[in-house]
């Protein structure tokens, strides 16, 4: 029996806003796809790009970063830096060869359960679609 | 071209009145044809100094060695800006730096002499002929270049499909031995710690494969997002070859349209990464 | 009268080898001259001076895993890395294969370096003697020379139609197709002559040289970047780390550089090579005086890569002969 390839997602999400509007979905018993493994982080805007590079060298098929809406950080400002900071990383992945749709960044408040659970529904299936990563993890030099 | 003459008298001049401890130029390298860089810190010594159109190397690391010592150095519009850069970073200190600027063509191709002509490919696209900071300028103020498109060969990379460029740096990357001359011979790059020798936790690590080499030349690119002065030399360095400014003029490309910034133009503007805009719009999550 | 094989031949003779074997030649890799290993006999370069990168790698590779530790099931299960099937490297410089010796020194002095002795053992040299040397060569002058036949276990001089072919060693004869050689009546073409470089004596005056301002001016221009050290043929320090992730512990080993900042950093902060200069001279030192000492023959085999690949021209050549006249002239 062929097995269905299964994206792996890794995803950050902010303490504040996306991983309690995550964990609103996980309390309100709303299903999507567990492909995604949260990382827990204090902003958004505490993502360095290297975290990202990294996470598709180790493997991963698709990232997701998710934070707190513009103007409603709860360090008032970090998600400027990181939608400034992600917005270029998101030019340069794809320039490197990272299809865009592998790189996601979402704005999901604590409210937005149902929303978070869209959101990695749709991500998950587009990698779905995609296939996979071939990674360059432990490739042998010629 | 050739300033030697008007290099040694200026740098006669601000050693013998004690000016300067040291003056940071060029001299001829052993092959007879290309140059190399040379401290002069004895009057006795600058005949030795030449300027003419091998002079690639960017001289400005070196001052982040001497950053309380009071130093002269020969700079072209590329390094210049790289002055700038260090100044707005709070590396290096204004008043200790007497900068020699020279109004450049561009510089010729590796192991080609002064009169081949056959300018480097980068020098073909620049638009800085004249140093954008200086003391003391060599070589007359003229025109700038008119140069419609700057980035070609970025956009030449970016009409290729995702599958091919993936391709491409696959195959360049693989050919990285992690020697870090780019690393060492950048002016942005000075952290007393490298991510790369970061051990614990380890980002990089030191086996050298092509999945560890993506993430080293692509993060340390990164990290000179907007930041980058177009000097070219962490390509021309590279022992093995690999583009490095195809990734370097990619993030230059975006951060001009992005943010309407050039690195190292002034030392006085924020750095596009160290403020931000509330109201931008960059096309995440509207 | 010598043994000799036409250009055909050898073609044939290196595909037959490709079947066998693998078979490292030099290559072109975009504008570089590379040692790779070879698919097709159309991909190897015959009419070259040398390769940006030596042939080491073959036997210190720039990464190597030195064995893995696998966990399954509660039990532990420890692999020492494979080494493959029977290799041979045709086109290598005697300079390089002067080289190789040279790293056997302190790879197979006991106790032995298993995984190097490995590599060694299963590899053959067919050495391919220089007809025209680069300016940066000076192997003549550190105990080398364009068609020596010292370390390789074949070497091929190139005639017209072909090589001259001479065996020099039991692996080399094994090698041999007997079939599509031949005798000849061809000299071999003179040597290229290459500049003198004053290598006599030049450890002792390294060691005179020692505290010398010399070095720290020198280093001025130095980025203490590994170019050097990576590009040369006989560097061989390396760096030991262990890579875990579940299921499998892999410990893996590295090409470093003593010109690297904080190579000789150690616990607690202390670096006894902190200063640019000491790197430096440590580079030159190790090459030309400490290598001598220990083992009886010069650590630079003049193959002149370090010369070409320095970005601020850091020249061996003129540091010997610098050093040479460092107690002739008086202080500068």
């Amino acid at each position: 029996m062929a097995v269905e390839y299964q994206p792996k997602i890794v995803g950050f999400l902010c303490n504040w806003c996306s991983y309690a509007g995550a964990d609103l979905a996980g309390t309100s018993r709303i299903c999507y796809p567990s492909n995604i493994r949260i990382i827990r982080v204090p902003c958004s805007g505490r993502v360095d790009p290297l975290l990202i590079v990294k996470s598709f060298q180790q493997g991963a098929d698709g990232v997701l970063i998710a934070g707190c809406h513009p103007g409603d950080c709860h360090y008032s400002e970090g998600n400027y830096y990181a939608r400034r900071r992600l917005a270029l990383l998101h030019t340069f992945l794809e320039y490197i060869g990272i299809e865009e749709e592998r790189f996601q960044i979402q704005w999901v408040s604590a409210s937005e359960g149902k929303r978070w659970a869209n959101v990695v529904s749709s991500f998950t299936e587009g990698l779905s679609i995609l296939g996979p990563r071939e990674t360059t993890l432990h490739k042998e030099t010629v | 071209m050739d300033f030697s003459e008007e290099i040694r008298s200026k740098a006669k001049e601000l050693l013998e009145s004690g000016t300067v401890d040291c003056v940071i130029g060029y001299e001829r390298a052993t092959d007879g044809v290309g140059a190399r860089p040379l401290f002069v810190y004895q009057p006795n010594d600058i005949d030795r100094l030449i300027f003419d159109q091998t002079c690639t190397h960017n001289l400005t690391k070196y001052l982040l060695n001497r950053k309380d010592k009071a130093t002269a150095i020969v700079v072209k519009p590329c390094d210049s800006r790289a002055i700038n850069l260090l100044i707005n970073e709070s590396q290096i200190q204004r008043d200790k730096v007497s900068i020699i600027g020279v109004v450049c063509p561009g510089v010729v191709k590796a192991g080609l002499d002064n009169t081949s002509g056959e300018l480097q490919d980068t020098c073909r696209m620049c638009q800085q002929h004249t140093p954008v900071l200086y003391d003391f300028l060599v070589g007359e103020l003229g025109l700038e270049p008119d140069v419609p498109d700057t980035y070609p060969d970025v956009t030449g990379m970016e009409d290729k499909s995702a599958g091919e460029r993936r391709a491409f740096w696959e195959e360049q990357f693989s050919r990285c031995i992690r020697c870090y001359a780019c690393r060492q011979v950048c002016p942005g790059c000075y952290c007393l710690e490298c991510f790369v020798e970061r051990l614990d936790p380890t980002w990089v690590g030191i086996r050298i494969a092509p999945g560890e080499n993506e993430v080293w030349n692509t993060m340390r690119a990164f990290h000179l997002a907007g930041r980058c002065i177009d000097c070219n030399e962490c390509e021309r360095v590279c022992p093995v070859n690999i583009p490095l400014s195809l990734l370097n003029r990619k993030l230059g490309k975006e951060v001009e349209e992005l943010f309407k910034f050039q690195a190292g133009i002034d030392a006085e503007t924020p750095m596009p990464f160290s403020t931000f805009d509330k109201e931008e719009k960059l096309g995440i999550s509207e | 009268m010598s043994e000799f094989i036409s250009k055909q031949n050898l073609l044939t003779w290196l595909g037959q080898l490709i079947g066998e074997r693998n078979l490292v030649a030099p290559t072109r890799v975009d504008d570089l001259l590379l040692f790779r290993k070879i698919d097709r006999v159309e991909d190897i370069v015959f009419d070259f001076d040398n390769t940006t990168l030596s042939p080491k790698e073959w036997f210190f590779p720039s990464s190597e895993t030195l064995f893995y530790v696998d966990r399954k099931d509660g039990q532990t299960e420890l692999m020492p890395a494979a080494i493959e099937k029977e290799t041979a490297i045709f086109g290598i410089r005697p300079c390089d294969a002067q080289g190789m010796t040279m790293n056997d020194y302190p790879f197979l002095e006991e106790p032995a370096d298993d995984l190097y002795r490995q590599h060694r053992d299963i590899t053959a040299l067919i050495g391919l003697a220089c007809i025209t040397a680069c300016p940066e060569c000076f192997c003549t002058s550190m105990g080398g020379g364009p068609h020596d036949t010292a370390n390789v276990d074949i070497l091929l001089t190139e005639v017209t139609d072909g090589y001259i072919v001479q065996v020099l060693t039991d692996k080399g004869k094994a090698l041999l197709p007997d079939n599509l050689l031949a005798t000849a009546d061809v000299s071999s073409p003179l040597a290229p002559v290459l500049s003198e470089i004053p290598s006599e004596g030049i450890a002792e005056k390294m060691r005179q040289a020692f505290d010398e301002p010399f070095w720290d001016r020198l280093a001025d221009r130095c980025i203490h970047c590994n170019i050097c050290s990576y590009v040369c043929p006989t560097c061989y320090c390396f760096d030991v780390r262990d890579y875990t992730d579940k299921e499998r512990i892999e410990r893996v080993r590295s090409w470093e550089s003593c010109q690297s900042p904080g190579f000789t950093r150690i616990a607690g902060g202390h670096d006894p090579r902190s200063t640019k200069g000491s790197r430096l001279r440590q580079r030159f030192s190790h090459k030309l005086l400490y290598f001598p000492n220990q083992f009886g023959a010069l650590g630079c085999i003049g193959c002149g890569r370090c010369v070409r690949a320095c970005p601020v021209n850091i020249d061996i050549r003129e540091i010997i002969q610098d050093v040479q006249q460092l107690g002739v002239k008086s202080e500068a």
